[in-house]
């Protein structure tokens, strides 16, 4: 048995190897990405065309809006199904205000649309961390809820894109900068920016780390002294606050609201969380990869429409079997990983019981 | 391996801690009865008692998450109001429980520093991790701060708590069931680590079963019954018997011997049997009455040969062979229809539903024989059968729909063996299955152990308590690193030379 005082100094192990389980997942999810670009490149002619790949980011920037604030709600090991519903209210005020005022200004705009998401995320968060209501039924409430209120108010009225302000009909034109012969659209650089500063903050600031700490084990954080209200009431308002801004967006993008919009957003912002490995469990999971989940998502819906040979009606359950897929492979391979560096743990911890 | 001393030292001065005339009930059931408790810096306390002697329910009360109905808890002599976990701890008051409570997807320096990181909003990784290694040294524990809590060890998991209380200017450090689950070695480490903390002047409280560990590490000792103070006496003055008297307030007799008895045909053979990374080359014979005992270290691969034997993860190679048939056993439900049957050792996560009522865990495992016409559940039979063993095994319990996550853990236990037991099985495996429970709970379980040995059942023992496993075995199969060591019968069935063979010394 060797002595423990000779233990060196400092740790000089790295278990922090090439395999760790988050890295993976996310080097994974990259070559998953451009395989599939390569393969439909292969089979559609002109895949990459320009216009395609900007009406593909722009697909992309709202429903990686929406799966960012879901990932804030799935790390605290809680679920939103109303993200569609709250996409939808915060899209048709914000467009109905702007049509009756065209002459407001876009960052007012964009807080009326971000300040009516999180009054609705507030709401949810309100519903769990102080009603106590599971998260699956308190959210699968608001989304009918908060769609039915918008539909009475609406009365079926559509906005259409002629009583718009210019300046938002252009939006989804807009762009930063050129890259090559693509441009790079003012919408998804931004969605880009705020997904690269949201997740740096998930893992920098004390708030992110709390969201962790409550969904990995709610009773340690509560011992630990974390305000478990506080922090799930976080996650919900700024899950509505990212669902404000995509309602945003989504006004650009369309351009024609009716009291649909958004619905059945909640399923794609799941399923690009789940697929960028955020785990339903709670506790681990990150902002881009999340991001590169709708990615993934955005690439294949947007990318089966060119491909004759499937059927449109295919596009739905293909992606329904690719949540099947990322859950499958996160759990086995993600197990045998885990088992993999447990094993080392028990091993290293044997030798020094042993010498 | 080094002894060290753990030399009383006589309690001086005011104490940091008092609890005065604490109680506190439950509906009908008064958990505590004004008790009372000093806790001085630098002593290592022990509070021993059986379940539901209401040592859980103090250490709530000192932790913040119960509050007293009467009574109330001092600090420096001033009483303080414990409402929340936090604020105990911010007064100082650590607690680390028997499964550690860490935050398995975090790092461990994150779990050291969850809740004080400290000034600001940013978290500082490099520092933290710096800070967290410091602390880790301290404590002679050679863990990466930036592992991954789940990918550590019962025992690490464990130091990462101790570090936690650390890091927090720990003044009253509570441990219920530390050593639990911890190796003969990892004990000894952490006894080194408590020895330290009290030399710096904290005081510790230990809530232990194993008596000789409570012995070992306490300087004074205080005894609770039924929710009432029984005793509160210095270590050097306690005596074994006087302590279990005290305890259970009748003289226990000597622990539980089992009269062994010729055994019949062989009920069980294993030949061979493999799994790469956990085991290899285990073979053995099981004989209906018999109690085959399993010795070895925490992590010799002996839940894991269990599992396979159960089908709950599949053996490379080797044969299992029952009555003299060669099984493939792939899942439990097999292993079932075979007669095996696991009593397993994680009871929370593996055993029992928590939820669900004491009947409803009894009788799963066999529930087809309760479906009635209609596919109905018959409850009355099913409510029959739990009460037998409600009697036979002495569930302590209000009633049978009384949802088995608020019985004591010995009471768990006693529900986990019905519901194997209630399918008959002709090999049953235990495993620890006397692991955190008090002594006439145990008590309780040695006996039915002997009682099914001689009803023909061939009974397999796995066990870290090796009194236990000495008392109750025919035979002793010890096992290291996944190897088998030997089986000890007869004359060589002896403390020292089935420790020797565990820890491979020649």
């Amino acid at each position: 048995m060797i002595a423990e005082q000779d233990l060196p100094a400092a740790p000089s192990r790295s278990r922090r190897s090439l395999l760790e389980p988050e890295r993976v997942k996310g080097l994974t999810l990259v070559a998953v990405v451009l395989a599939t670009v390569f393969i439909f490149s292969v089979v559609v002619d002109d895949y990459l065309s320009a216009r395609f790949v900007s009406r593909l980011l722009i697909a992309i920037s709202i429903t990686a809006l929406v799966a960012a604030g879901e990932t804030l709600v799935i790390i605290t090991r809680n679920i939103d199904l109303s993200v569609g519903s709250m996409v939808g209210v915060a899209a048709y005020l914000t467009a109905e205000m702007l049509a009756e005022n065209q002459g407001l200004s876009a960052p007012i705009a964009v807080l009326v649309a971000v300040g009516i998401g999180t009054a609705l995320g507030l709401v949810n968060g309100v519903l769990v961390a102080v009603a106590r209501l599971p998260s699956i039924i308190a959210t699968l409430g608001t989304l009918s809820i908060y769609r039915s209120l918008l539909t009475n108010h609406a009365g079926g009225k559509t906005i259409s894109t002629g009583s718009l302000p210019a300046w938002l009909i252009d939006l989804p034109r807009s762009t930063l900068f050129r890259l090559g012969r693509y441009d790079v659209r003012t919408m998804f650089a931004v969605t880009l920016g705020i997904a690269v500063v949201l997740h740096l903050a998930l893992q920098y600031t004390r708030g992110g780390r709390h969201l962790y700490a409550l969904g990995s084990n709610p009773e340690a954080a509560r011992q630990a002294g974390l305000n478990e209200r506080r922090i799930q009431i976080t996650a919900f308002a700024g899950c509505g606050a990212l669902a404000g801004l995509a309602g945003f967006l989504y006004v650009g993008r369309f351009g024609t609201i009716n009291v649909t919009a958004g619905s059945g957003l909640e399923l794609a912002a799941i399923a690009a969380a789940v697929v960028g490995g955020v785990s339903t469990l709670g506790g681990s999971g990150t902002i881009m990869g999340a991001f590169l989940g709708a990615v993934l998502i955005g690439v294949l819906d947007q990318s089966l429409v060119r491909v004759e040979q499937i059927s449109e009606f295919w596009r739905d359950a293909i992606l329904g079997a690719l949540i099947f897929i990322a859950v499958f492979l996160d759990v086995t391979v993600g197990r045998r990983l885990k088992e993999r560096a447990r094993r080392r743990a028990i091993d290293e911890a044997r030798e020094v019981e042993h010498g | 391996m080094s002894e060290t001393e753990f030399g009383p030292a006589p309690p001086t001065g005011a104490p940091i801690l008092s609890v005065i005339d604490v109680s506190k009930s439950f509906g009908s059931t008064h958990a505590l009865r004004g008790v009372a408790l000093d806790l001085h810096a630098g002593e290592v306390h022990s509070l021993v008692g059986e379940n539901g002697a209401g040592k859980s329910t103090l250490i709530k009360v000192m932790t913040g998450l119960y509050r007293p109905d009467a009574g109330h808890v001092a600090l420096d002599g001033h009483a303080v109001e414990l409402r929340t976990p936090a604020i105990a701890q911010s007064l100082g008051i650590a607690c680390i429980y028997q499964e550690p409570l860490v935050f398995p997807d975090l790092s461990v320096s994150e779990n050291i520093f969850m809740g004080h990181t400290g000034r600001g909003r940013l978290v500082h990784w490099r520092d933290m991790d710096e800070r967290a290694g410091e602390i880790l040294r301290q404590l002679e524990v050679d863990i990466d701060p930036r592992a991954v809590a789940s990918q550590l060890t019962v025992a690490g998991q464990q130091a990462v708590e101790i570090a936690k209380a650390m890091s927090r200017d720990v003044r009253v450090l509570i441990m219920d069931e530390p050593t639990a689950a911890l190796s003969a070695h990892e004990v000894r480490r952490l006894f080194r680590q408590v020895a330290r903390l009290a030399e710096s002047g904290v005081a510790v409280l230990f809530v232990s079963h194993r008596l000789d560990e409570v012995f070992e590490i306490s300087d004074r000792i205080t005894v609770f019954r039924d929710g009432q103070h029984i005793s509160t006496k210095p270590a050097a003055e306690v005596t074994e018997v006087s302590l279990i008297r005290d305890m259970v307030g009748r003289e226990l007799s000597d622990f539980f011997r089992r009269v062994p008895h010729e055994p019949g045909e062989v009920a069980l053979s294993v030949e061979g049997l493999s799994r790469a990374g956990a085991f290899e080359n285990i073979s053995f014979d099981v004989r209906r009455g018999e109690v085959l005992g399993f010795a070895g270290l925490v992590g010799s691969g002996r839940t894991e040969v269990a599992e396979a034997l159960f089908g709950v993860r599949r053996a490379d190679s080797g044969t299992i062979r029952t009555d003299g048939e060669v099984l493939q056993i792939s899942s439990p439900r097999e292993a079932m229809e075979h007669g095996i049957a696991y009593v397993s050792e994680d009871r929370r996560r593996l055993g029992l539903s928590l939820p669900q009522s004491v009947a409803a865990n009894i009788t799963l495992p066999g529930l087809r024989r309760f479906v009635s016409r209609w596919w109905l559940i018959d409850r009355n039979a099913e409510r029959r059968a739990a009460e037998v063993y409600r009697e036979r095994l002495q569930i302590r319990t209000t009633s049978l729909s009384t949802p088995v996550g608020v019985l004591s853990g010995g009471n768990q236990q006693k529900v986990m063996l019905a519901k194997w037991l209630d399918l008959k099985p002709s090999v049953l495996i235990f495993d620890e299955p006397t692991r955190g429970i008090d002594v006439g709970a145990k008590a309780d379980v040695h006996e039915l152990i002997g009682e099914l040995a001689e009803g023909g059942v061939a009974v397999i023992l796995i066990s870290s308590d090796l009194p236990e496993v000495l008392a109750m075995s025919d035979r002793v199969l010890v096992m290291r690193e996944g190897r088998q060591m030997g089986i000890f019968a007869d004359a060589d069935l002896d403390q020292e030379r089935i420790m020797m063979a565990a820890v491979g010394v020649e």
